[in-house]
């Protein structure tokens, strides 16, 4: 017994933010440049009154209403964005998609790697026997977290859900993940203030860092270490994936990598020597989503015909934790 | 690598089109220095030396030479 992804959707906020707006609050930001190298021309931001959750219904409706015949049993939710510290976002869900009372639910609190997280929970509830038909769920608004000083920023990320319905099959269609942790990283992408640890400050001071202004009540992301961690440790946890699961790079049809940045990506690319039309690399439209990436970018892969169903891909996600992930799914 | 291969593949990857890069620049300092220049300048470093430069050396990179020391060129 296996499990396979049987249907993904995904959906943007309806509020464009285009690298016209950027250029427009930032006239003496190289917006061009950062189009060339990071790839992004436009992202969706959530509007104030609206949230991850509102997102998270709307792509978890796109799926239901198609099977609606199916019997979900569990909610894996992804998020870093919830509706409220107490109560768990997941809870709420099940009750907005009128699912039963039977159905379990979680959160977790995970960003980039969220999705390989994801499928690596539900695979094993499936392979336990425990559950039939699950839910995984990512949905994420880190816009609202950004200082409207810290143009970078506020060019990288962009508001999205995106739902994946995993089901029992006969076939092995979620393989073995591996998952890693650094977390002594914890610091290099935060929101400092706000949680147990230090409570939000009003008062909070301006801080800078490159062109970026930012308070501790707001994100802040040190890009360079954060680069320099992927690309110290994606190219081992790509071959350790493949070992783990008795497989050879020629094996693999395609790779979903993280979204983050067309420029680092590329650069991860060429040091596993793979071919650009096996690699995966556009986040022009919707900017870096965080935990709904590699979803967004699997569904699109598929509309546009560069994989099918009976395709092996490899999706690594990396980021916020530190944490880093990777699986091998066949459609 | 000689110094004046260097200082040309240096101003193609960083793209500087108001200054001629030397050994005396100041990255830093120039205009077109920014955030998405600083993963340039790792990845440069990682690809073509095998040296990973982390935040703290990009911060304490001044001048161009001392780049170049600490890439073992100089």
């Amino acid at each position: 017994m296996g499990c396979k992804i049987k249907a993904i959707e995904f959906v943007f906020p309806e509020q464009i933010y285009s690298n016209e707006d950027i250029n427009r609050e930032h006239p003496h930001y190289d917006i061009d440049k950062f189009q060339n190298k990071v790839g992004i021309s436009k992202r969706y931001r959530t509007r104030e009154d609206e949230t991850g959750l509102d997102l998270a219904v709307k792509a978890c409706n796109l799926i239901l209403n198609k099977y609606s015949d199916l019997e979900v049993d569990y909610i894996l939710y992804c998020t870093q964005s919830p509706d409220y510290i107490i109560p768990t976002t997941a809870c709420i869900l099940q009750d907005k998609l009128n699912l039963s009372k039977n159905v379990g639910a979680l959160d977790f609190n995970l960003g980039c790697s969220g999705y390989v997280y994801g499928l690596q929970l539900a695979r094993g509830l499936i392979l336990s026997g425990e559950c039939k038909n699950i839910l995984l769920v990512t949905a994420e608004t880190y816009t609202k977290f950004i200082h409207e000083k810290d143009v970078v920023n506020k060019a990288i990320f962009g508001d999205a859900a995106s739902a994946s319905l995993i089901c029992e099959h006969e076939d092995d269609g979620v393989l073995k993940a591996v998952t890693k942790t650094d977390g002594s990283g914890f610091d290099k992408l935060i929101i400092k203030n706000g949680g147990s640890r230090f409570k939000y400050n009003k008062e909070s001071a301006l801080k800078s860092y490159g062109n970026n202004f930012y308070t501790d009540n707001k994100l802040y992301m040190n890009g360079p270490d954060i680069f320099n961690f992927t690309i110290e440790n994606i190219p081992n946890l790509y071959f350790e994936i493949l070992e783990i699961n008795n497989l050879k790079s020629e094996n693999i049809d395609y790779v979903i990598f993280h979204q983050a940045n067309k420029f680092m990506l590329n650069f991860l690319r060429k040091k596993l020597k793979f071919p650009k039309d096996k690699f995966y690399i556009d986040i022009d439209d919707g900017g870096n989503t965080v935990s709904s990436t590699i979803p967004i970018a699997i569904k699109r892969a598929l509309n546009s015909g560069d994989i099918k169903s009976g395709d092996k891909l490899l999706l690594v996600g990396f980021g916020v934790g530190l944490s880093y992930a990777g699986t091998i799914v066949e459609l | 690598m000689k110094i004046e291969a260097f200082l040309k593949e240096l101003q193609d990857e960083l793209e500087f089109e108001s200054i001629k890069i030397e050994l005396k620049t100041i990255l830093k300092d120039c205009d077109e220095w920014d955030s998405m220049t600083a993963l340039v300048l790792m990845a440069y470093a990682s690809s073509n030396f095998d040296i990973n430069l982390n935040a703290k050396d990009i911060e304490e990179i001044g001048t161009v030479e001392s780049l170049a020391k600490k890439l073992g060129l100089i």
